[in-house]
């Protein structure tokens, strides 16, 4: 391998290790279970853009019926779609304590492992293809789908 | 055949020098040997990872692994073992043996032969490559959907693991169809079907097994991968897919598949126990009829994978019939083996007591194989340890004993060299003891419940004992594969030289120089019996080969009678840039749809360029001159 070839070796390491930290999956005991505890949490680069904590986010989303207000693609109430806009703790501040008043005991109810994974989601999501979306929510319609939950598929 | 032609055939069968050389070559006897280094490499790693999982369960609660590093680990070696191991090594055996039994110069196809190596190393470095960067799939080596489907599997763990499948199986279906042809159409006069060696046949069975089977996985890992990357519905039930497709076209594969690795294994057993028992195989017809029997049914019991899944109670009734049924040949092979035996003047060197090793261990496979194929009996066994037991019985002892035979009793003819026999038998003793002893208690372990597939189990469940003597029969089977490997490369430099024929062999490949040159023959042999060098000291031979340009001889498909002169395609890059832009197009169509058509403007490119003719009289003759 000649010199250039080796220097756009060396270029492609930083891209693949990015990719990699995508592909982790790190399981909640791994994982201290607190709210971010300001914009340098460390946990913060762990959740954004991660493959198994944005699914995980999309999947608690459904669950707890987040759809039923802010829309299934949360362009609703509040149009959380562009969360990359915002920064993952603020979209973590945002689900557990609400707006104006509408969830402001989420804290108290939902695992804070679940709200990061929410606010990864969210912070996603307009990256994501609605086609893709659509499909995920087929495979998904024999989990809890909020308070319209019919019982696992027959 | 006078000096100077000698020395002109020689030259027009050489390979380059360099690297060019060795990135075109077409010699198969290079190719296979690459494909069988590649693999031994992969055992090594592979039996490393069962290593690693072994000492994980040795003891309740052990916490050297998490749950997320255990199931990679499996799938890992699962997938390994059986899509990069077990039947590539039985393609890389054949393109190997095939022509030197046929006393051919090359195969039918010697182009594709290298094409299919390298996309076979394609497959090794899409699984092997991501999991050194962390990025392995983790879903055991078949992935069933919806698990493996867009919402339980994000990220591209199962992508790499089903692209990694169209990598291999598209090279062993290359490899496969070269194998055919080579059998049907190449075969040296005299050698009619009635005359083929057993090896042959096996050889033969196995990769139409290979092209009928194959393309069933093809056709649902893409389509995983479509519903994954293009969000198609194939396997989403809620809107009208059906997850069961996929385990029907996966197992549809995945039985005979077995078998793919279980005929070649046959054919080395046959021809091992020929030469050692010094006389010709018992039973030889039967014996044909036994192997094209497991061919057909083999395609016919795919769903014994499947009794827990819920289905009908007449299909239950008939997979356990047909799975049972196939016991009748396997057993008949069995017996033909020992009444050879039995019969002949049996030498104990290593190849032969790898093959007593294989039908004890088989034997024991084959058994529990009976239980696990009765529907109501499998309801109880199945994901449990006793399975675990099953499939290592019948995929080490069925193919991998008989394998390590093969090689030992190959190795003189591809280095020149013999093994030796001391270590060969340390070596035997140390795999075949701890490979049951490592595995047996496993069936004890699955009748008292233990589950397949979990990183750890509590103290109280009382499968703490029996899980550390399988790690010890682990560890000593893996000794042995050290023993067995160092043996090999040992004997490479401190071998006695083998000479031709060292086992007095009755096979047209021992009547070439070992290591073969790279032509093989001088001239082409004629046959007149089953075991030609037996019948003749000096064996007969046909002269009209050219020596000055690469010629084979093509003969019909049944009585073998000469048709004409083919001429044999030469060293070439084209297979190699083909496989490498193969390679990229795979890849890169796991990120982007797009990657099918943009990627398909090199292959097109890549093809042209190899299938681009040649007139040699476009060069001297009056076209020329224009």
């Amino acid at each position: 391998m000649n010199a250039r070839g080796a220097i756009a070796g060396l270029a492609l390491i930083p891209f693949l290790l990015a990719g990699c930290s995508r592909e982790a999956r790190q399981l909640a005991s791994d994982q201290p279970q607190t709210a971010p505890s300001g914009p340098a949490d460390p946990r913060t680069a762990r959740y954004a853009a991660n493959f198994y904590q944005v699914s995980q986010g999309g999947r608690y989303f459904t669950w707890y019926g987040c759809g039923d207000c802010h829309g299934r693609l949360a362009r609703g109430a509040a149009n959380l779609a562009n969360g990359s806009r915002h920064a993952v703790e603020a979209l973590y501040t945002a689900i557990a304590a609400g707006q104006s008043g509408a969830h402001s005991d989420y804290a108290a109810r939902v695992p804070a492992e679940q709200i990061w994974q929410m606010a990864a989601y969210l912070h996603d999501l307009s990256r994501h293809e609605p086609a893709r979306n659509r499909r995920n929510a087929l495979d998904q319609q024999g989990e809890p789908q909020g308070n319209r939950w019919q019982g696992p598929l027959q | 055949m006078s000096p100077d032609e000698r020395e002109r055939l020689h030259a027009v069968w050489a390979d380059r020098p360099g690297l060019l050389g060795f990135l075109g070559t077409v010699d198969h006897k290079r190719i296979a040997a690459r494909y069988i280094v590649t693999v031994v490499g992969l055992l090594f790693l592979s039996g490393m990872l069962a290593i690693d999982m072994r000492l994980q369960l040795s003891q309740p609660d052990m916490r050297r692994m998490g749950p997320q590093q255990y199931n990679e680990a499996f799938a890992l070696h699962g997938s390994t073992m059986l899509f990069l191991i077990s039947v590539p090594v039985m393609e890389a055996m054949a393109l190997w043996l095939v022509p030197l039994m046929l006393g051919a110069r090359n195969m039918a196809f010697p182009r594709l032969a290298a094409f299919s190596y390298w996309l076979y190393l394609g497959g090794v470095l899409m699984l092997w490559l991501p999991h050194a960067l962390g990025i392995t799939p983790d879903l055991g080596w078949f992935e069933y959907p919806p698990l493996s489907g867009p919402a339980y599997s994000p990220g591209h763990r199962a992508d790499i693991w089903a692209q990694m499948i169209t990598f291999t199986e598209v090279a062993a279906l290359a490899a496969s169809v070269n194998v055919v042809a080579t059998i049907l159409k190449m075969r040296p006069p005299g050698m009619t079907l009635a005359r083929m060696p057993f090896f042959l046949w096996a050889m033969l069975v196995a990769s139409l097994m290979t092209i009928f089977a194959l393309p069933a996985i093809m056709l649902a890992t893409s389509m995983l991968i479509a519903d994954r990357l293009v969000s198609t519905q194939f396997f989403a039930p809620a809107a009208g897919g059906d997850v069961l497709l996929f385990q029907h076209m996966f197992w549809f594969f995945g039985h005979p598949e077995v078998y793919i690795i279980f005929v070649p294994a046959v054919g080395f057993v046959s021809s091992i126990v020929e030469t050692f028992s010094r006389r010709t195989l018992f039973g030889h017809v039967p014996m044909v009829l036994s192997i094209l029997a497991i061919g057909v049914l083999a395609f016919g019991l795919w769903v014994h994978h499947m009794f827990a899944v819920g289905l009908p109670r007449l299909g239950n009734d008939f997979y356990t019939a047909a799975s049972m049924a196939i016991a009748l040949p396997a057993g008949l092979q069995m017996f033909c083996w020992i009444a050879t035996m039995w019969s002949g003047r049996p030498r104990f060197a290593t190849p032969l007591l790898w093959v007593i090793g294989f039908i004890a261990t088989f034997v024991i496979g084959g058994l529990s194989g009976v239980m696990t194929a009765s529907a109501p009996l499998d309801l109880q066994l199945t994901d449990t340890y006793f399975v675990v037991a099953h499939l290592h019985y019948v995929l080490i002892g069925g193919a991998l004993f008989p394998l390590f035979g093969a090689f030992c009793y190959w190795y003189p003819k591809a280095t020149g060299r013999m093994m030796s026999e001391r270590w060969g038998v340390v070596a035997f003793i140390l795999i075949v003891g701890g490979f049951n002893l490592g595995f047996f208690p496993m069936h004890v372990l699955g009748l008292e419940g233990m589950p397949r597939r979990i990183y750890t189990y509590g103290p109280d469940m009382g499968w703490g004992t029996l899980n550390l003597v399988a790690t010890i029969g682990s560890a000593i089977a893996m000794l042995g594969g050290i023993v067995l490997t160092g043996n090999a490369l040992i004997s490479l430099w401190r071998g006695k030289p083998a000479g031709a024929d060292p086992w007095g062999a009755p096979t047209l490949e021992w009547a070439a120089r070992s290591p073969p040159p790279q032509h093989n023959f001088e001239e082409v042999p004629v046959v007149t019996s089953i075991a030609p060098l037996w019948r003749h000291g000096d064996l007969p031979v046909m002269t009209g080969l050219a020596t000055d340009r690469r010629e084979v001889l093509v003969t019909s498909v049944i009585d073998a009678v000469p048709q004409y002169r083919h001429h044999s395609v030469g060293p070439s890059l084209w297979p190699f840039v083909a496989a490498l832009a193969t390679s990229g197009m795979f890849v890169a169509s796991i990120f982007t749809p797009w990657a099918v058509v943009w990627g398909a403007i090199p292959i097109g490119v890549a093809l042209v360029l190899w299938f681009w003719p040649r007139r040699p009289r476009s060069a001297t003759g009056p076209l020329a001159r224009r």
